[in-house]
């Protein structure tokens, strides 16, 4: 009955071969880390939003007049709603925090290169959608944070040059912030995360085109590549088990931390709060915003400072693989650009003050010299390294047995062949 | 060594978070009761003191049973209302509006609202003083227009003072358990949770390591 069942299925639709060559046989490497589960984990923290934003949007009312109200209906009346309500806020930050713990992953071993290009820009698009469902989902809950965080944002628009007002006015559906922002706010912040989805499966078919990358960096042979089931389906489970550990004790024990005190005050469109911050999340880009003194400037760094990673694949130009840990200099900018992203996140969430400012401006300068020295740098780490061979033995013996990459220009262990050595 | 600084990052975005959230205000060091005993001693004086002039909109009568309080106290406190009526005090806003100049905020999620709310609660109550000119002013809150309702000012020797603070400290407690009268299921809830989790994390990690044993991991792969 079930084999009859499967075979009237795979006549008409792929599906024995489908979970055979994406599931279960899907080739792996096998020297994945533990920096690799956190894909797995995002798509995790995703069905989880999900999930747990449907049942919230059940008791939830998207008016100004009942917004907050409903808010604490759920924490208090609704079965278990405070559950349901501190994992969805709470898992909006882990989110992000698994989110970039997977670009970084990505940066560090250099995976954005060739053939890895969509995957990436597939990415960025998935972070500017998140970073938008985050933003929008902030304005629900109806405090004082959210009314004066998404004035704020919304009238960032208005630098736009010549129509910035209609702009602004035609975001929020009237002229500040209010009963009209929160509906559309709630709709979009309902309709994002399915959108977020479609480009999820774009990622997915990219990454499974491509294959993973690894940490050696270099396109490994078959022998080296393991089926996903059993091997990975164990170790993300495993590291999901890990995840929630952290997760469930910010959840259970911490979940006020993830809430700013100012946002249990219902919003207030008279009283201005005394210093608006945003989320944990937007902190270095909000500092980047700060740092510029002109409000047009401010806004075009910002978009920048997220957009600029789109161009990652065009100004590495080293072919070295493995990404920083064979690349000295690159990785000095890797834990120097982390540091930098870090001081910015302090910067914006302080008040802003005369020094923080000139603080905020140099870190601000040196989050795009990065970027802008990465040619030069990544020219020069790919003369001194591949073409004078002074690679770490490790990547030497490495590249000579899977042999299927170019070490130099005189064709030396170039495109040899199938096997090893 | 990949390991080493992916913690040393985590403790700074902590500290980076951490610091968003520092305040500056001359609150008190104490630590706020959290058993039922001094909530339901808090909630006498919340109903009779504090209910004069502020609401708690989002606490229920019924939700006072939660921590024990008799349904006698009940029945003094709610009067004629309805037992899931709110916690409505008894002075109407626009009342309260000409008395003060200010509305007297909701208390529900006050100690929510501020950083480290039951240690504000109390360092406010306790935080009046008569200045030079006679005028009584709060360090906490300069210039508040809340008059010093439990006394502190008043009080003439330490026993007053310390009988004032007990008062402040189980106010502040109630407060804190009005905030989020979940907050002690959770953390019960939570602790299990963690073990449950603990323990499964722990059976996948010796599977884990049962499904690789044949996998050799060669160091020129290295990382």
């Amino acid at each position: 009955m079930r084999r009859s069942l499967k075979s009237w299925i795979d006549a008409r639709f792929p599906l024995s071969s489908f979970v055979k060559n994406e599931l279960t046989d899907y080739p792996t490497p096998r020297n994945l880390n533990y920096w690799w589960n956190f894909g797995f984990l995002a798509g995790f923290v995703l069905v989880l939003q999900i999930a747990t934003g449907v049942f919230l949007a059940m008791h939830y009312k998207p008016a100004a007049a009942e917004a907050f109200n409903s808010v604490q209906h759920i924490m208090r009346d609704v079965n278990y709603g405070w559950l349901i309500r501190y994992l969805h806020s709470t898992g909006a930050s882990a989110f992000f925090a698994v989110i970039f713990i997977h670009m970084a992953r990505t940066l560090y071993y250099g995976s954005y290169r060739a053939p890895r290009e969509l995957m990436w820009w597939s990415g960025q698009v998935l972070l500017i959608m998140l970073m938008a469902t985050a933003f929008m989902g902030y304005l629900l809950p109806w405090g004082q944070m959210s009314y004066w965080g998404a004035q704020v944002i919304t009238s960032l628009f208005g630098a736009t040059p010549l129509i910035g007002d209609h702009i602004v006015t035609w975001l929020r559906g009237d002229f500040s912030v209010g009963d009209a922002t929160l509906t559309r706010f709630f709709a979009l912040h309902y309709l994002f995360p399915f959108l977020i989805i479609a480009v999820v499966i774009l990622h997915m078919v990219a990454l499974h085109t491509v294959k993973s990358s690894n940490p050696s960096g270099i396109t490994l042979h078959d022998k080296d590549n393991i089926p996903f089931h059993p091997y990975f389906t164990i170790k993300d489970l495993y590291g999901l088990g890990l995840f929630l550990i952290v997760f469930c004790g910010c959840v259970f024990f911490i979940p006020e931390f993830f809430i700013e005190p100012e946002n249990n005050i219902p919003a207030n469109p008279l009283h201005t709060p005394a210093h608006i911050v945003p989320e944990w999340y937007f902190l270095p880009f909000y500092a980047i915003l700060r740092s510029i003194p002109d409000k047009l400037g401010g806004v075009v760094a910002m978009a920048m400072s997220i957009i600029i990673f789109a161009l990652m694949p065009f100004l590495d130009r080293c072919k070295v693989p493995g990404g920083a840990c064979f690349r000295p200099v690159f990785r000095a900018m890797f834990y120097f650009f982390m540091a930098d992203v870090i001081l910015l996140g302090y910067i914006g969430a302080q008040p802003p003050n005369a020094t923080l400012t000139i603080v905020g401006e140099v870190a601000t300068f040196f989050y795009f010299a990065i970027f802008a020295l990465l040619p030069f740098t990544s020219y020069w780490e790919n003369r001194m390294l591949l073409q004078k061979e002074k690679l770490p033995v490790a990547a030497l013996t490495l590249i000579r047995e899977e042999s299927v990459i170019r070490v130099d220009k005189k064709g030396q262990g170039a495109q040899k062949g199938e096997d090893t050595p | 060594m990949n390991g080493g600084r992916a913690c040393l990052i985590m403790v700074l975005l902590l500290a980076v978070i951490g610091g968003a959230n520092a305040s500056a205000l001359p609150l008190a060091d104490v630590s706020i009761a959290t058993n039922a005993e001094a909530i339901r001693r808090g909630a006498d004086t919340v109903v009779t003191v504090c209910m004069n002039c502020h609401n708690l909109n989002y606490v229920k009568f019924r939700d006072l049973l939660d921590v024990g309080v008799s349904h006698d106290s009940l029945d003094l406190w709610k009067g004629d209302k309805d037992l899931n009526a709110p916690l409505i005090g008894s002075t109407p806003a626009d009342m309260a509006l000409e008395i003060f100049g200010v509305i007297p905020p909701d208390l529900s999620l006050i100690t929510a609202a501020r950083a480290h709310g039951g240690r504000y609660v109390y360092s406010l109550l306790v935080g009046f003083y008569v200045d030079g000119s006679g005028n009584t002013d709060n360090h906490v809150f300069p210039g508040i227009k809340m008059p010093d309702v439990l006394g502190y000012t008043f009080a003439s020797d330490n026993n007053e003072h310390q009988a004032i603070e007990q008062s402040a400290g189980d106010v502040a407690a109630f407060l804190v358990w009005a905030a989020d009268p979940n907050a002690g299921l959770r953390k019960k809830i939570g602790i299990a949770v963690i073990i449950y989790l603990i323990i499964l994390t722990t059976l996948l990690s010796f599977w884990k390591r049962r499904i690789w044993k044949g996998v050799s991991k060669r160091s020129s792969h290295g990382t």
